[in-house]
């Protein structure tokens, strides 16, 4: 057996709440460790779904970080609070909507006109648990371009905490998500996915259910 | 385990090795998989004795969903706020949201519910890829034939010609979507082999593949007019007309705690696998709300079942340190190259095979003693990363950062320490009998995606879960809006249920255990009626 520094028992408040768990749990696993029910806000347990945003302060730290409540392993004299759910967007679009590429920049301007309100406080950037560079995105986007605002959201989980962190109300993780949408729907054409697209329209290509 | 050589030890006499070779197998596939398989563990399988399947084989953890009580009963359902619609939609993962969008788009009146929120799935979790046949040297003919021999024959052949050639148009349609794939410099999309492949065909994004898809398909759904989408809703049990047709389903709303009714014209199912139920007690890489409910609803409406036998145990799950057991290791990794190591340094078989053969070979290593031991409990084989890192430097941080985010948090380096890898329950094999357009041997009910049976048949091979969900999502989405019309459903009740009832007491089956499931032990969830 591998003894690990992480067996041990450690105290945290979690939603006011005393618990105390082994530090190797995650702030959710804590909840349940302590025999508390808690469904609401648990997704993947792996980091990429996003429903779990908590804000978290460490022992003698001023600073509140907000994380994800499954990837944050509990310390003695955390301080965590499971977030609800923001309200969802007030915009609305379909990439339909959009005729050419060549509209897409002012259509952008009328779905989220709020973007070029962007005060650069960067609480989107601080609240970011992926450590995105947020506030670089929106700018980026503003200025129509789609294709590196995009590139910056990669690893964006959808969680809603720039959102809730803006003062503007720019919705900047539906901002990235734009960028990446417009790129894909009007320039992705690969030819080879086009070439057997055309093949099985002609009917060159079927299968034998042998 | 009887595994002898530590975690430690093992650590210390590692080397990464430009090449290896690979050692001539001594048992045959089939002798590997009926020996190591957990499919053949003695003990693990039982026949249904109630259902559509009685007789039948199936895994003993869910016969005892299959063949438990109801949660509820009609006298719960008194106060239970009523709402009408055409098309409902249960489960908010890519199956159900791609049948979603295809429904409301033809004009249909979509609710979608879900149990958790909109994209909480299995969906947002794959990382490999999606298979669709574009490669010049590929077709849908091979597709089809890798399929079936992944399958061990025992897939339903109409099914799976029909996913093959649905293949690149289901790119087409991500793509117009909204969603990216990994480009090569002509603009063309990049492919990969799947273990098991005659060629290259899982198109992919990074190792991100399921989070790109995912996110796009749930922005798509919130911005569609006609799909009203219900978060923290699970479905307890499906409804029924006065002939047997599907009629809509009862919910439990997590936050409010308060039963409602959801009545529709057509019901298209997406509930997903049967990973948190831990299939003899292996560690699983499914998403928390993969209980296993569309199962026990459906079959408790009259659906029949197929493969319920057969699961999934991916190969390279993550073993060691603790905290992250279960964790995915994408079997990109592998199909770019990365061996498999066992304690003493030597592959063992050859990594590109299908999953249940390479999960049946590590399984021995760490049975026959030559797994690396990190507890009484829990044994590894190594993931050779390093070896790769060697052979092809740079590669694997540029094509799987996820990956390398999860090392990180192990505060293992992938690029000069193997990651300690072990088989964990993936993806159910079989499920709910389906035609070509998901539909059910129960009227008006449709199952998509991992929930329904027939395409995978023994054994799935990378990329075709996701290609799956796409495909049957739409021609379920696609057929239910064609049975859509003027007038719902008059009589609706859960009468099914106390014919189950009956079933079971007569059967001298117990009444003690509850289904489904809704949520994994763990998390302590009790429903209102059930406290008291």
């Amino acid at each position: 057996m591998i003894e690990s520094p992480k067996d041990t028992q450690v105290e945290v408040t979690i939603n006011g709440k005393k618990i105390v768990a082994p530090a190797s749990l995650s702030a959710i696993q804590a909840v349940w460790h302590a025999g508390y029910s808690r469904v609401e806000g648990v997704g993947c347990l792996e980091g990429v779904c996003g429903s779990c945003s908590v804000m978290v302060r460490r022992q003698d730290d001023k600073e509140v970080n907000t994380e994800l409540g499954c990837q944050t392993f509990i310390e003695e004299g955390m301080e965590i609070i499971f977030l609800g759910f923001p309200t969802p967007t007030h915009q609305t679009y379909q990439l339909a909507d959009i005729q050419t590429s060549w509209d897409v920049q002012g259509q952008f301007h009328q779905i989220f006109p709020e973007a070029g309100n962007c005060r650069a406080c960067g609480g989107c950037n601080r609240s970011c648990p992926k450590g995105i560079e947020v506030e670089n995105g929106v700018r980026l986007a503003t200025k129509g371009k789609f294709r590196e605002a995009g590139d910056l959201f990669v690893e964006c989980v959808m969680c809603n905490l720039c959102m809730t962190n803006c003062p503007e109300r720019i919705a900047p993780n539906h901002v990235g998500l734009f960028s990446r949408r417009v790129n894909a729907y009007f320039h992705i054409r690969p030819s080879n996915l086009i070439n057997r697209l055309e093949q099985i329209r002609q009917g060159k290509l079927t299968v034998n259910k042998i | 385990m009887n595994s002898t050589v530590s975690y430690q030890e093992a650590l210390d006499n590692y080397q990464a090795n430009h090449e290896l070779p690979l050692p001539e197998a001594e048992l045959s596939m089939d002798e590997l998989l009926k020996q190591f398989h957990p499919d053949h563990y003695q003990d693990s399988l039982t026949t249904l004795e109630i259902g559509p399947n009685k007789g039948g084989r199936c895994h003993r953890q869910l016969a005892d969903v299959l063949q438990a009580d109801a949660l509820i009963d009609e006298a719960d359902l008194a106060a239970a706020n009523v709402t009408e619609t055409d098309i409902l939609v249960i489960g908010g993962g890519g199956a159900g949201a791609a049948a979603a969008l295809t429904a409301a788009r033809k004009g249909a009146r979509v609710i979608l519910a879900t149990k958790l929120r909109l994209g909480d799935s299995n969906t947002i979790m794959a990382e490999g890829g999606i298979q669709a046949s574009v490669d010049r040297e590929d077709s849908p003919q091979a597709h089809y034939q890798d399929t079936m021999k992944a399958g061990h024959y025992q897939s339903d052949r109409d099914l799976v010609a029909e996913m093959a050639l649905d293949g690149p148009d289901v790119i087409r349609w991500l793509i117009q979507q909204g969603m990216n794939f990994d480009l090569n410099e002509f603009g063309d999309l990049m492919t990969r082999r799947p273990g098991g492949a005659t060629a290259d065909r899982v198109v992919y994004y990074r190792d991100y593949t399921g989070l790109e898809m995912m996110r796009v398909l749930r922005e798509a759904v919130r911005n569609c007019r006609n799909i009203t989408v219900v978060d923290n809703a699970p479905a307890l049990e499906l409804l029924g007309n006065e002939s047997g047709h599907c009629a809509g389903a009862v919910f439990y709303s997590t936050t409010k705690h308060l039963f409602s009714i959801i009545k529709a014209q057509q019901v298209i199912m997406a509930t997903g696998g049967i990973g948190r139920m831990h299939l003899n007690n292996f560690p699983t890489t499914n998403h928390f709300g993969a209980t296993g409910d569309g199962l026990v609803m459906a079959y408790r409406l009259g659906a029949k079942l197929r493969e319920l036998d057969s699961f999934q145990y991916h190969p390279t799950t993550v073993a060691y340190p603790e905290h992250l057991s279960g964790s995915l290791i994408t079997e990109g990794v592998r199909s770019s190259g990365v061996y498999l190591l066992n304690a003493y340094g030597e592959r063992f078989v050859d990594e590109l095979k299908p999953r249940d053969q390479v999960s049946a070979a590590i399984l021995r290593e760490c049975q026959e003693g030559r797994g690396i031991r990190v507890s009484d409990q829990q044994a590894g084989v190594w993931l050779d990363t390093p070896g790769m890192e060697l052979r092809e430097p740079g590669l694997l941080e540029k094509r799987f950062p996820k990956l390398f985010h999860m090392a990180g948090r192990a505060d293992i380096d992938p690029r000069t320490t193997p990651m300690l890898v072990y088989p964990g329950l993936h993806y159910q094999n079989g499920g709910v009998m389906i035609d070509k357009f998901g539909k059910t041997t129960v009227p008006g009910l449709y199952c998509v995606g991992e929930l329904s049976g027939g395409i995978h048949g023994r054994n799935r091979i990378m990329g075709n879960a996701l290609l799956e969900i796409i495909s049957f999502g739409r021609r379920a989405g696609e057929d239910a809006a064609n049975y859509v019309h003027g007038r719902g459903h008059k009589k609706t009740s859960i009468e099914h249920v106390s014919n189950i009832r009956r079933e079971i007491v007569k059967a001298g089956l117990s009444m003690r255990k509850k289904s489904p499931l809704l949520f994994p032990k763990c998390a302590g969830f009790v429903l209102e009626n059930e406290k008291y």
